[in-house]
């Protein structure tokens, strides 16, 4: 779990241009948006694309986003939950 | 009527970002392939979490324009208007490399909203909450022609008001092949002084962003005047040219018939050379005239540069040496004009006079 957090971290860095940010700066606890990285909806779309493209995973409604998408954490429990690859 | 360019800002690959005076030495490039700009520290303009996603283009004219803004004295204008002649390709060229590369799925939103000709105008509107007019015109080599053109429009009908009015366009490495198969750039390496001297085909590839606050009243401290611009579209010959730019200063009311000083596009390529080549042995024969896009290189919206360039000029009522044409130069610089084309298809004159 720890390992897929700190590749996670990586790969939000990378698509969301954080490039002022270490993986060690980010709380994998702390919420993405609003509060914590201060994320908005274009990250969001981002962080959809991400988890798609890179984990071949969807996001079926706008209430599981809210919940998948609320911290590196729960992105990661998502993907372990259900990445089949 | 005229109207007043009151600041002014660029940033290009010379040292002019926030320049007050001319500078004194020209940015010198050897053996190159295309100009670059001289990036100003974006971080002092523009929210690091904001710039993240903006490519370089956006942040060069966010930041050319807040600098124009904030050295005018006017936190938000009653316009913002742009012209650019393609937009910003950087996030184009990523977004349709990304269709490519995932067979038009997944692809990431970022690009494509940075990707159209208006987000350097809106990212500006944004950045002061400017709810006022916003308008980017996009039209090859009358792109910043088309934009000031409406600046000067409504300032006709309403001189009070300020209005921010730019031109941007970016290189890119992408851009550059592509152009450059298309036969529009030199084919070996050149050195930007000596651009005009190597009389072969193609030119440079330049890129640059000039802002401008413009009114229309006069007030102490106006850089310059624009009197007049004009456009013109494919003129049959060298002969159409003269004309056109004859009636021009007639249009001007030029009480001597000749200005100052002429500034012109040269840009090195003998097939688009000759236009100059023809008016300068002709109409404008003995009157001073120097180039700029050694300076600035070739873009479709470099005349923005050179307005830039005259503007200040006038201004500090100097021609740096190395503007110099050597011959002949002017005590006093009161009327300025400035004729360049891109590529013989788009025409532009520029009026200028000192205020």
């Amino acid at each position: 779990m720890e390992q897929l957090i700190a590749k996670l971290k990586s790969e939000i860095i990378e698509v969301l241009n954080l490039s002022e940010l270490s993986p060690d700066e980010i709380d994998e606890n702390a919420p993405l948006f609003v509060e914590g990285l201060g994320l908005d909806s274009i990250d969001a779309l981002e962080l959809i694309v991400l988890l798609e493209k890179n984990y071949g995973l969807k996001l079926g409604t706008a209430e599981e986003g809210k919940k998948v998408l609320r911290s590196v954490r729960s992105m990661a429990e998502f993907i372990r939950e259900n990445n089949k690859g | 009527m005229a109207v007043y360019i009151k600041e002014a800002t660029a940033i290009s690959p010379q040292n002019t970002f926030g320049a007050k005076v001319l500078p004194e030495e020209p940015a010198t490039y050897t053996d190159v392939n295309m100009l670059r700009c001289i990036e100003p520290v974006y971080r002092d303009f523009i929210d690091p979490m904001v710039a993240r996603r903006m490519s370089r283009i956006v942040k060069m004219g966010v930041c050319c324009a807040l600098r124009c803004l904030r050295d005018s004295g006017i936190e938000v204008p009653d316009a913002i208007i742009a012209g650019t002649g393609l937009g910003c390709l950087e996030d184009t060229e990523k977004f349709l490399g990304s269709i490519y590369a995932n067979e038009e799925k997944l692809l990431n939103p970022t690009p494509f909203i940075q990707s159209t000709h208006n987000t350097v105008a809106g990212a500006v509107a944004l950045a002061i909450k400017c709810h006022n007019y916003n308008a980017t015109y996009t039209h090859r080599g009358f792109s910043f022609e088309n934009a000031l053109e409406d600046a000067l429009l409504q300032l006709a009908e309403n001189p009070g008001l300020r209005m921010l009015t730019g031109g941007f366009d970016e290189v890119t490495p992408g851009s550059y092949e592509i152009t450059r198969r298309m036969g529009l750039w030199k084919n070996h390496p050149v050195s930007n002084l000596s651009l005009e001297q190597y009389h072969t085909r193609g030119s440079l590839p330049g890129e640059g962003v000039a802002f401008f606050m413009l009114g229309g009243r006069k007030d102490a401290g106006d850089w310059a005047a624009i009197r007049s611009i004009q456009t013109f579209y494919k003129p049959a010959s060298e002969a159409e040219v003269a004309q056109r730019i004859s009636n021009f200063m007639a249009d001007c009311g030029l009480k001597t018939g000749k200005p100052d000083l002429v500034i012109f596009g040269k840009n090195g390529d003998v097939t688009g050379d000759r236009y100059y080549e023809y008016v300068i042995s002709g109409l404008l024969k003995n009157i001073p005239h120097v180039s700029y896009k050694h300076l600035c290189g070739e873009y479709d919206t470099s005349a923005s540069f050179a307005l830039w360039l005259a503007a200040l000029m006038i201004k500090e009522q100097r021609i740096p040496s190395y503007l110099e044409g050597g011959k002949n130069l002017p005590r006093e610089l009161n009327h300025v004009l400035i004729y360049n084309h891109l590529r013989g298809v788009n025409h532009s004159l520029y009026f200028l006079e000192r205020c």
